[in-house]
C-alpha cells in the first residue's frame, strides 16, 4: 500500500517550493471505482490526492499534453517511469523539467472483476495491505488484492520506479520474466489458424473509438496514421481490414517504445486484448536486440539505433 | 391491452417469432452484453439492471455503411441493402427513448435519411422495464424513466415468474396475439413496481436553469477544469444512444463510399482543410458536447439529448463523470433571460 | 488450372544494376506479380506491406540492395530491422513468415531477380492460396460488422 500521507507532503513540497507548476497524479472519482487522474496546481488541493490499486491511468499520457516548457510533477510507479523514460528518449520532454515521485506498484485492479465478484452495489473500496474491503449496500466483504490484478501487471518485470527523484515506500521484488515471455511463447506454439482465428475474435468487436490510443503514452502523433487520407493505407470503419490493420499497425508503432503498462487494455470499453500484441514485440526486442524501452532514459529503440554493423544480423 | 406472459415460455416466444422476423436481443460477449441475432440457442434474458455496451442505435446506424459503390472508370450505383424485417427485444426504455430522439435528425420534413427510415420501419422494438436501478443511471433526471414508453411498440415488467405485457402500438401487440389478457391484481403490482423503480432512481443534477448556465459561461474557466483529464477518445460518444454524428469516408481501394460513426471528441472531427481547427483542444471539444446535449438539443427540438443511460459515466476510461460535472456548472452564474 | 500466386513485388530502384533486368521487371514481369518502386527499401513503411497482405497477395517479395552498398547508406539496414520485425509479427497474427521474402541484390548480380521470383512462385504454389488476413472486401457485400 503506497503511503499516501507521504506521497501527499512531498506533493505539496513541489508545489510549495515552486519546484514544479503542477503535479500530476490521481483524486477520488464520482463514482467508487474509478479515480480520476488530477492536476495539482496549489499545496492547498493536494488534501485531495489519492492513490490506490484503483488508479488505472498511465500519467505519462498527460506528459505531452502539457506545455513542453512546464515544469511537471508526477507520481509514477515503474510502468510509467518507463514510459516518461521513453518520452525523454525521443525528446517529448526534457528530463530537468521534470520531477519524479516514485511509487513501487503492487499491480493495478481490474475494477470489472471487482463488480463481477461482489455486484454493482459498491460504495466503497479499501486497499488494507494486501486484501480489499468493498463495502456494498449489503455490507462487507474481504478480497484478496492479488486475485483481481488486471492481466499486465500479472506479468510485469520491473515494479519499482528506477529513475524518481523521490521513492515512497520500499522497493518491490522484481518480476519473474518468464512469465512474459511464455505466455509469447505459449500464443506462438499454437497453429498458425488458431492464432489467426484468435486475433480476428478479438479485433471484431473494435469500434474504431481510440481509446487504447489515447490512453497510451507513446501515441502522440498529432496526425495519426489513421487520420492520412491521400493515400488511405488503412480502412477507416469497423471492417475487418479496418479492424485488424487498426490493431496490427498501432501495436506494430510501439515496437521498442512499449512498457507493457497495459493502459490500452483497460481502456478498451469492448473489452479487447490486445497486450498479446505488444507484449510480443516487447518479447522479440529483448531477444533480438537485448532492448527493453524506458530503462533509462538514453537508450535509442532497436528501430532507431540502425547501424551498418547490422548487416550480418540478417540471412541474405 | 395488458397480457401476461409466463417467463417459461419466453424461449419459445422467441424462436416462433423467428418464422418471419430476424430476433435482436442481448446477449452475452465476453464479460458484458451485446445485441447479436438470436440463433437456435440462446441464453436466458439478463433481467439484471445492466445495459449492453453498445446501445440498440447500431441496429439503426451501424458503425460502418455503404452508401454507393463505384467502379474505377467513373460509374457508380447506390449500395444495395437487403433489410430483413425484425425484432428487437428486450431495449432498455433509455435506449428506446433515445432512438426516437435520433429520429429528429434523421426523419425530416426536408430530408428523410432513407438507410435509417426502412430499418426503423422494418423493425419492431420491444422493452423491458428496470425494475431495480442500474449503477451509474441517471435517466429520471433528464425527463426518461426505467419504465418510460417513448419508441416502444410493448414494454415489459418483470413480475417474478411472469412478464406484464403492455402493449403501445399495432406492431407491438401483433407479436402477442397468443398471450392471455392480464388480470387486475397483476396490472396493479406492475404499477407498483414501475412507479418504485421511478422513485428509486437518484435525481444526479438539477436540470434547472441548467441550459443557461452552460450557454452563458461560453468562456469560464469551468470548462478547462472539467476537461482536464479528458483523453479525447470517442468512448462517450460511440457508447451513447442519442450521439449520431457520422463521417463520409471513400475508400478508393474497394471502391466503395461509406459512413462511419464519427466523434466530437476527435481532434480530426472540426478539423477544416486549409488547417484551421475551430476546435483546437480538449477544452472546446467537451464544452461541444455538453452542450450539444444540454443546451443545442434544447434549442432545436426542446428536449435534452440525453436520456440518463449512465454508459458515459461507466466506461470513460479516466472516470470523468458527466453528472458531477452538470452540478459543477449548477454554481456557475447566470441571468434569466427576459426575451419573450 | 489453379491460378498462379498473386506476388506483389517491391523493389528498390537502385538494386536491379542490369538495364536487363530493370527492363525485364519494368516490362516483362508476368501478370500474377505486382511491382511497387521504392527510392530505396527503407522508404517501404510497413502499411505498405499489410496493404499489400489484407488485399489478398499470396507472397510478398521486397528486393533491396546488399549491405555496404546501399545509395543512402543504411537504408537497407533500417528497412530489415523494421520488416523482418513485422514479417514476425504478421506470422503471430496469422500470415505465414515464408510469405514473405527479403531478396538483397549485389550490383554484380544478373539475371537473379527472374529466378528469385520463379522460386518464389513455387513455394507459394505449394504453400497454397492465402486467406488468413486478406479481408478487404466491400461493406455492401458482406465485409460489413455491425
Amino acid at each position: 500500500m503506497p503511503d499516501l500521507d507521504a506521497i501527499r507532503t512531498e506533493a505539496r513540497r513541489l508545489l510549495e517550493e515552486g519546484l514544479v507548476e503542477v503535479v500530476v497524479a490521481f483524486k477520488a472519482g464520482d463514482t467508487p471505482l474509478h479515480p480520476q487522474p488530477a492536476f495539482f496546481r496549489s499545496a492547498d488541493e493536494v488534501d485531495e490526492l489519492v492513490y490506490d490499486g484503483l488508479c488505472q491511468n498511465n500519467l505519462a499520457t498527460y506528459l505531452t499534453r502539457l506545455p513542453k516548457q512546464a515544469k511537471v510533477g508526477m507520481v509514477v510507479r515503474g510502468c510509467e517511469n518507463r514510459s516518461v523514460n521513453a518520452l525523454v528518449v525521443e525528446r517529448q520532454k526534457a528530463r530537468e523539467d521534470l520531477y519524479l515521485v516514485g511509487v513501487p506498484c503492487e499491480g493495478i485492479l481490474d475494477w470489472q472483476t471487482i463488480v463481477a465478484e461482489v455486484g454493482e452495489a459498491i460504495t466503497s473500496v479499501t486497499e488494507t495491505g494486501h486484501d480489499l474491503m468493498i463495502e456494498t449496500s449489503a455490507g462487507y466483504q474481504l478480497l484478496e488484492r492479488h486475485n483481481f490484478l488486471h492481466d499486465s501487471c500479472k506479468r510485469c518485470i520491473h515494479p519499482n520506479p528506477t529513475s524518481a527523484e523521490i521513492l515512497i515506500g520500499d522497493p518491490i521484488a522484481e518480476g519473474d520474466p518468464s512469465l512474459p515471455r511464455s505466455a509469447v511463447e505459449s500464443f506462438e506454439a499454437r497453429s498458425i489458424d488458431e492464432r489467426y482465428a484468435w486475433f480476428q475474435k478479438e479485433a471484431e468487436r473494435c469500434i474504431r473509438c481510440y481509446a487504447c490510443r489515447q490512453a497510451c503514452p507513446m501515441c502522440y502523433c498529432e496526425e495519426c496514421f489513421v487520420d492520412h487520407i491521400e493515400p488511405r493505407w488503412t480502412e477507416s470503419g469497423a471492417t475487418p481490414a479496418g479492424m485488424q490493420g487498426w490493431h496490427i499497425v498501432r501495436a506494430f508503432h510501439q515496437t521498442g517504445r512499449c512498457t507493457s503498462c497495459g493502459a490500452c487494455e483497460r481502456a478498451c470499453p469492448m473489452d479487447i486484448k490486445m497486450t498479446y500484441l505488444t507484449e510480443k514485440l516487447n518479447h522479440d526486442m529483448r531477444e533480438k536486440y537485448n532492448f527493453e524501452a524506458g530503462l533509462d532514459a538514453q537508450s535509442q529503440p532497436p528501430f532507431a539505433a540502425v547501424t551498418l554493423d547490422d548487416k550480418n544480423r540478417f540471412k541474405i | 391491452m395488458n397480457l401476461i406472459l409466463e417467463k417459461q415460455t419466453l424461449q419459445d416466444l422467441l424462436q416462433f417469432w423467428r418464422q418471419d422476423y430476424d430476433v435482436y436481443l442481448p446477449q452475452k460477449l465476453e464479460r458484458f452484453s451485446h445485441f447479436m441475432p438470436l440463433t437456435d440457442n440462446c441464453e436466458p434474458v439478463n433481467n439484471e439492471p445492466h445495459n449492453t455496451r453498445i446501445p440498440p442505435k447500431a441496429l439503426f446506424l451501424p458503425m460502418t455503411e455503404a452508401l454507393v459503390k463505384f467502379t474505377r472508370y467513373g460509374g457508380y450505383e447506390d449500395a444495395k441493402h437487403e433489410i430483413q424485417s425484425r425484432v428487437v427485444f428486450a431495449v432498455r426504455p433509455c435506449d428506446a427513448q433515445a432512438v426516437q430522439l435520433l429520429d429528429t435528425s434523421f426523419i425530416q420534413e426536408e430530408y428523410t435519411d432513407p438507410l435509417w427510415q426502412e430499418k426503423r420501419e422494418k423493425t419492431i422494438t420491444i422493452g423491458l422495464g428496470c425494475h431495480k436501478t442500474c449503477p451509474t443511471g441517471f435517466c429520471t433526471t433528464v425527463g426518461c424513466g426505467p419504465f418510460n414508453k417513448a419508441g416502444l411498440d410493448a414494454i415489459l415488467t418483470d413480475l417474478g415468474a411472469d412478464y406484464l405485457v403492455e402493449t403501445l402500438t399495432e406492431k407491438g401487440s401483433s407479436l402477442f396475439l397468443t398471450l392471455p389478457e392480464a388480470q387486475e391484481q397483476m396490472v396493479t403490482m406492475a404499477e407498483v413496481i414501475q412507479q418504485k423503480a421511478f422513485n428509486q432512481m437518484p435525481v444526479a443534477f438539477e436540470t434547472e436553469y441548467l441550459k443557461e448556465k452552460l450557454e452563458q459561461n461560453f468562456d469560464s474557466e469551468y470548462w478547462d477544469n472539467v476537461s482536464q483529464s479528458c483523453l479525447g477518445c470517442g468512448v462517450c460518444t460511440f457508447l451513447c444512444p442519442t450521439c449520431f454524428c457520422f463521417d463520409i469516408v471513400d475508400e478508393t481501394q474497394r471502391r466503395e463510399r461509406v459512413r462511419n460513426w464519427d466523434s466530437c471528441m476527435f481532434r480530426t472531427y472540426s478539423l477544416e482543410a486549409s488547417g484551421h481547427n475551430p476546435r483546437p483542444s480538449r477544452v472546446e471539444r467537451t464544452r461541444q458536447r455538453i452542450s450539444h446535449k444540454y443546451v443545442y438539443w434544447l434549442d432545436q427540438i426542446n428536449q435534452i439529448g440525453c436520456t440518463g443511460c449512465g454508459r458515459c459515466v461507466r466506461y470513460c476510461p479516466v472516470g470523468l463523470d458527466i453528472r458531477a460535472m452538470l452540478r459543477q456548472a449548477q454554481t456557475l452564474p447566470f441571468e434569466v433571460s427576459h426575451a419573450v | 488450372m489453379p491460378e498462379k500466386p498473386k506476388i506483389v513485388l517491391f523493389q528498390c530502384r537502385w538494386c536491379l544494376y542490369a538495364p536487363a533486368d530493370q527492363e525485364w521487371v519494368d516490362s516483362q514481369l508476368p501478370e500474377n506479380i505486382h511491382l511497387t518502386k521504392t527510392p530505396c527499401t527503407g522508404r517501404i513503411n510497413p502499411l505498405y506491406l499489410l496493404n499489400a497482405v489484407q488485399g489478398g497477395a499470396d507472397g510478398v517479395m521486397i528486393s533491396g540492395c546488399l549491405p555496404e552498398q546501399c545509395h543512402f547508406k543504411t537504408g537497407n539496414i533500417a528497412a530489415r530491422r523494421q520488416l523482418d520485425e513485422f514479417n514476425d509479427f504478421l506470422d503471430y497474427v496469422g500470415y505465414d513468415k515464408q510469405r514473405v521474402r527479403f531478396v538483397w541484390l549485389d550490383l554484380q548480380d544478373r539475371g537473379i531477380i527472374q529466378k528469385q521470383l520463379a522460386a518464389f512462385e513455387r513455394e507459394l504454389e505449394a504453400l497454397g492460396p492465402v486467406s488468413n488476413l486478406a479481408t478487404r472486401a466491400k461493406v455492401a457485400e458482406g465485409g460489413q460488422n455491425a
